[in-house]
């Protein structure tokens, strides 16, 4: 699972990446593109045929653009559930895009076949046009890619195919001058879908050649019936408590409507006839609903003036650790407030679970281990900035942690609370641009020996021995100057 | 002596004083318990929320000086009160207050408690009340006896008359005060009963807390020198009370000067002159009981007389002439109402126009006392029987208090200590003599009946006190009788069983009774924070109306950080805690023409309020509006408070009349008069109001009056945030034209453009629908 194709990138950059052009030819490119809000989803499937035998590492390509919109990245070969091993390899010689190596399972043989399947996830690739709507009006997006998938080889066909999610598609790009690729339609649109493509015999186009003769851009405008969601800060703070048996987890969460900006005012009549003719706006995020562990307790989501009273929880009863069903419980939170396009809304949401649902005794290493979800998915939405901190029991030695995916930055520290002496170690961990996929556990594993159990009870019956001693002292000790006979 | 009941009589005397003092401990514990349980109803059918309007002040700077420190709290200037002036609020506050939050704070922090700041606020007045039982205890305690100071700390943990003051969330200054105040009681009339310089000391160390947390600390700075003055009056000079009081006064007044708030009032306002004078006359008279002691003649004594009355009234003159000259402030405003109830209502609508401040109605005597309002006179008597020191403090006090009580609804706090004192004490002689199992036997009453001087001259002994007590009455008429021992009617005495139940019975029923109403008053009546407001769902489960919140949250997170909000000066504090944005008026009502500035921009037309809203760079306008809800505490029924408060600086331009119809009815309907419609605070609460109901007819449930069908429209405002039920309504101030015309002539233009082009118009609308 641990692709470290992002850090990996820093040390790549000083090797001058260059790709053998000559070893894999692409039969097929297909690449679809599902639209979204603040996510959009790519799927590219490459079917590879190997010019070499022995050849085992597959390049692709993502422009400047992609590089920085992809916050996920994963290849498999399909039909196949495990992913497979990508290297981040940097920008090639030329600058012109990035590698990514992609290992097959094992070497092709010559003329063998494969297909790989890429899936990325962009984060920040649509803008909202118009910038600035009302209430009562919809809300459309506007999506900005190339034309080719570029690849270091050799292309037979290629075809991209762009869904909407609805078929409201007010406007988008037709190429132009691709009469060395194709000589029908260059783009075809049916329902909700555009194809561009097929085109066919494509030369190795990840080179600055090709992207300034023949890349171009497409831009897609589409009619958006969801809210766009965005959380420009996350920041969760995980608790383990051994004397507890707990694990408290608090979201500290910003929420902003991405959507349209409103334009003029909020006027609760409109929102309300709407409400009453059901035809909510589509760009008003009336609330999200979360899905939260099973076996939670003392769930509270309150803001800065205190309790927020709208919202809805219904747990279920905590599961067995290895069991694989798929129950949680749902928390339907509701702003006080709808919020309208370019609105925040922070809040805090916090709960506790039992620490045996997520923790582990490794007896051989003699540690503990458990396991802490980077954030709880918030449905369509993107995470710009998280931040997680993960405090261990106070006295933990040892403290390890393995992350999914590489943090952006890490630190160690010392957290003091609840009568503590020593304080208790904390990792805080930050990530970008995360999404509903980059919602795994982080593990963290220590050592708690049992002197660091019994140091806090130990400290409070001090404190409270030295109190009643000083009290046994003073009532006997008579500080008067002189006797006086009081009545 | 036969015995009513058989008795234990093999206990040793140690054994009965350690179990009467763990009873005793065990009591007050519980008393305590009671006391801050009976205050957790607010967090309970709530949350942990600060309540009503001045706790959020408090609130807000207690953050600042735990988050900032004592220093920076010290010279906080505040520029988003009162804008464009700001507030100096380390020298216009009573510190007292936050000082204890803070020191609470730092102190659970200090051992890695890790307490929110919020919890600490909300649970400060249940905390402080419990601290009050204990000192009501003590100084009961004093007055009678250890039982009576018992009953007297059960009283006053759950009267409602406390509790309306003191629930949790309820962070105001009252919450620590009332137990600065008995307390500050209790060490005087410890002072004064030793002669203590120590106790005195402690007297005006606690003085000093109460000068810097509340306001009533003037109650104390009059009472006190009320009483001494009362004790030589009575010949009753002695140098015990020189030493309390010359301790008290001497260190109290020093340190209480160190308050910044306070500053050099002690010595120049005329509030303060009794302590001072007083003061003064305690050393002529010592004076004079000095040289008395060396000199004999008894014309001498009479020059001595004559020169100390001369000299007090020399000294009355001299104070007169200087609050005459302007050396010493004379009293202020509020004080004058304390005299005269309509003064305030002439003179400074502003501070009639606080509920609080109204005339108490009688039957919130009842509500806030319960029966303690019928045994209090009865303890008040009791008090005359042996009459020591401190009982004359406590009749002093009750009379004082009583008067003030009736005067404002506010002051009832200060006379539910002394009610619960004065009906513990006879409560408690009630109880002692009922419960007595000693019968008098006949030689007894015969020696009673022959000596009736005697008797009235032993009094004050205990024995003799219970033969005095009288079953002539009827034994379910424990009032009449209470008054008839104090009055030393001659007494036959209690026989039997039956008689002792029936009375005791009946005192149980009303502390039954009493326990009952109070639990019912502080959850019905007292524990609601008003920043939420709740309602019944037609299934009975709980329906929280939380539009005062959802409004500042939306303030806070969605405009700018320096926007200036304006609303009328009740909600300045909220606006400030909750959603932290500036504000012209706020609960601190001390400038008069700011408010009245606002007032007037509420109560007059769009054209001559723009000008005001844009000169004091108002952004957003808020008013409360509860038409729709039913929610009577909004700004049209406060409305007219408005227009009086703006009559005061403007009487000019703003008329009170105006606003009434020709028949002299206050409406909001077709009928209004055309002041209250073009008024901007009618136009804010109505705007589009009436479209809710689409065809129907718009109905305002607070007034129970039909709205206009055709709403007004505003041309300098636009709505910007109005919340789920209506109740809090946004506007934004428009900047003004970019043209140049003013607003109303360019909102004409742009409709009429729009109505020229508008034909396709008509069915964009539609298809919006």
């Amino acid at each position: 699972m641990l692709r470290r194709w992002c850090t990996v990138s820093l040390l790549s950059f000083t090797l001058l990446a260059s790709v053998k052009a000559d070893s894999f030819e692409n039969t097929a490119i297909v690449r679809t593109i599902d639209l979204g809000g603040s996510l959009v989803h790519v799927t590219t499937t490459f079917a590879v045929k190997a010019l070499e035998a022995g050849s085992q590492v597959y390049t692709v390509t993502l422009s400047d653009a992609e590089k920085q919109q992809t916050s996920w990245l994963e290849a498999k070969v399909k039909g196949q559930p495990d992913a497979l091993a990508v290297l981040d390899r940097g920008t090639d010689s030329t600058g012109a895009v990035h590698l990514v190596d992609i290992s097959l399972p094992q070497a092709l043989g010559l003329g063998a076949t494969v297909n790989i399947v890429l899936e990325t996830i962009l984060t920040h690739s649509t803008h909202a046009l118009p910038e600035r709507a009302t209430q009562q009006e919809d809300q459309a997006l506007k999506h900005k890619t190339g034309l080719f998938v570029l690849s270091p080889y050799h292309t037979a066909v290629q075809r991209t195919k762009i869904k909407s999610p609805s078929p409201t598609i007010h406007s988008y790009t037709t190429p132009e001058n691709l009469e060395d690729f194709t000589f029908d339609a260059t783009v075809t649109k049916s329902g909700a879908t555009l194809t561009y493509g097929p085109y066919n015999n494509i030369a190795p186009s990840a080179n600055e050649g090709f992207i300034s003769k023949h890349q171009q851009p497409i831009v897609v405008h589409y009619k958006y019936e969801s809210p766009v969601i965005e959380v420009p800060k996350l920041r969760r703070v995980a608790e383990i408590s051994h004397w507890g048996a707990n694990l408290n987890i608090e979201d500290n969460i910003h929420l902003r409507n991405g959507g349209p900006a409103l334009k003029g005012h909020f006027s609760r009549l409109e929102h309300q006839t709407q409400a009453f003719y059901k035809h909510t706006a589509s760009h008003v995020i009336p609330g999200i609903t979360l899905h939260l562990p099973p076996g939670i307790r003392n769930t509270y989501y309150y803001d800065l003036n205190g309790n927020v009273s709208t919202s809805r929880l219904r747990t279920t009863p905590s599961v067995p650790k290895d069991s694989q069903t798929n129950q949680y419980s749902v928390l339907e939170l509701k702003p006080r407030y709808p919020i309208m396009g370019g609105w925040n809304y922070s809040f805090t949401l916090g709960w506790d679970s039992p620490l045996e649902d997520s923790a582990g005794y490794d007896k051989t290493k003699r540690k503990y281990i458990v396991q802490v979800p980077v954030f709880t998915p918030i449905p369509a939405a993107v995470v710009n900035d998280a931040e997680l901190t993960i405090i261990m029991p106070e006295g933990a030695t040892d403290v390890e942690y393995a992350t999914p995916f590489p943090a952006f930055s890490s630190s160690v520290s010392t957290h003091i609370t609840y009568l503590d002496t020593v304080g208790r170690p904390s990792i805080t961990l930050r990530f970008k641009n995360l999404t509903e996929k980059h919602a795994l556990p982080i593990y963290v594993s220590y050592k708690v020996p049992l002197s660091a159990h019994l140091r806090k009870p130990m400290s409070v019956a001090m404190a409270f021995f030295s109190v009643f001693a000083f009290g046994l002292i003073a009532r006997r000790i008579d500080l008067r100057i002189h006797k006086t006979l009081t009545v | 002596m036969p015995l009513a009941f058989p008795l234990p009589s093999d206990l040793s005397p140690a054994t009965v004083t350690n179990t009467a003092s763990l009873l005793r401990i065990v009591t007050l514990c519980f008393v305590s318990g009671a006391a801050i349980a009976s205050r957790l109803f607010a967090v309970i059918n709530f949350e942990s929320i600060i309540h009503e309007f001045d706790p959020w002040f408090n609130y807000r700077a207690t953050r600042v000086l735990a988050s900032k420190g004592f220093y920076e709290f010290w010279n906080w200037f505040d520029p988003s009160a009162w804008y464009p002036l700001g507030r100096v609020v380390g020298g216009t506050v009573y510190p007292g207050l936050m000082a204890t939050s803070g020191v609470i704070y730092n102190f659970l922090h200090a051992l890695n408690i890790p307490v929110d700041i919020r919890n600490i606020c909300v649970m400060l007045a249940p905390g402080f009340s419990a601290l009050t039982a204990w000192a009501t205890y003590m100084f009961t305690k004093e007055m009678k006896d250890e039982s009576a100071g018992l009953l007297a700390a059960a009283f006053i943990g759950i009267v409602p008359g406390y509790i309306s003051r003191s629930v949790a969330g309820s962070y105001d200054n009252e919450a620590i005060a009332i137990f600065l105040l008995m307390f500050t009681f209790y060490l005087w009339i410890k002072a004064l009963k030793l002669g203590s310089a120590l106790f005195g000391t402690l007297a005006a160390v606690f003085y000093f807390y109460m000068v810097a947390a509340w306001g009533g600390y003037v109650f104390i700075t009059n009472m006190i020198p009320l009483h001494g003055l009362v004790l030589m009056l009575m010949g009753r000079f002695s140098s015990r009370l020189y030493v309390a009081y010359s301790s008290w006064y001497a260190i109290g007044t020093l340190s209480s000067m160190q308050v910044p708030f306070v500053g050099f009032q002690p010595v120049s306002t005329s509030e303060h002159m009794a302590a001072l004078g007083v003061f003064g006359l305690l050393q002529i008279v010592a004076f004079t009981q000095l040289v008395r002691s060396h000199v004999s003649s008894k014309q001498f004594q009479n020059l001595l007389f004559l020169a100390l009355i001369s000299i007090g009234v020399l000294g009355f003159f001299a104070m007169v002439g200087l609050t005459y000259k302007g050396k010493i402030a004379p009293w202020t405003g509020r004080f004058y109402s304390l005299w005269d109830t309509g003064y305030a209502k002439k003179h400074i609508p502003i501070i009639a126009s606080v509920s609080e401040h109204q005339p108490t109605a009688w039957p919130s005597f009842f509500m806030d006392l319960q029966f303690l309002i019928f045994v209090f006179p009865a303890g008040v008597v009791l008090c005359f029987q042996q009459l020591r020191d401190e009982h004359i403090f406590v009749i002093i006090y009750a009379v004082m208090a009583s008067y003030f009580a009736g005067v404002m609804v506010r002051l009832m706090l200060t006379l539910t200590p002394v009610v619960c004192v004065a009906s513990a004490i006879a409560f408690s002689t009630l109880l002692d003599t009922y419960l007595d199992a000693k019968e008098p036997d006949d030689a007894e009453e015969s020696t009673n009946v022959a000596s009736p001087p005697s008797d009235a001259q032993a009094s004050a002994s205990k024995k003799n006190n219970k033969s005095a007590k009288p079953a002539a009455a009827t034994p379910g008429n424990a009032l009449t009788d209470l008054v008839a021992a104090a009055g030393k009617t001659k007494s036959k005495g209690i026989y039997g069983l039956d008689t002792r139940l029936a009375i005791i019975m009946n005192a149980i029923g009303m502390l039954a009774f009493f326990v009952w109403h109070c639990t019912w008053a502080t959850s019905s009546a007292y524990s609601s924070p008003s920043v939420v407001l709740a309602s019944t769902n037609p299934d009975g489960s709980q329906h929280i109306i939380d539009d005062f919140r959802e409004a500042y949250y939306w303030l806070r997170q969605n405009t700018p950080e320096t926007a200036v909000v304006m609303s009328w000066w009740d909600y300045g504090y909220q606006i400030a805690g909750m959603a932290d944005r500036y504000t012209l008026v706020d609960n601190n009502t001390w400038n008069n023409t700011h408010i009245a500035t606002v007032g007037k921009a509420m109560s007059s037309s769009e054209e001559v309020a723009y000008p005001i809203l844009r000169k004091h760079d108002v952004d957003y306008v808020l008013v409360i509006f509860g038409g729709l809800l039913g929610y009577s505490g909004d700004d049209i029924n406060k409305f007219l408070w408005m227009v009086r408060i703006a009559q005061g600086v403007w009487p000019e331009e703003i008329q009170e009349p105006n606003y009434f119809t020709p028949q002299g009815e206050y409406r909001v309907d077709d009928m209004a008069s055309p002041a209250m419609k073009n008024s901007l605070m009618y136009k804010m609460s109505y705007y589009r109001f009436s479209e809710l109901f689409g065809n129907a007819q718009a109905l305002d449930r607070v007034r129970q009056q039909n709205v206009p069908k055709v709403g007004p429209t505003l041309d300098y405002l636009d709505e910007a945030y109005t919340t789920e039920n209506w109740i809090v309504r946004i506007y934004e101030v428009r900047k003004e034209d970019l043209l140049g015309r003013d607003l109303k002539s360019a909102n004409a233009f742009a409709k009429g453009k729009k109505r020229k082009r508008s034909k396709p118009a008509v069915s964009r609308r539609r298809s919006l629908k």
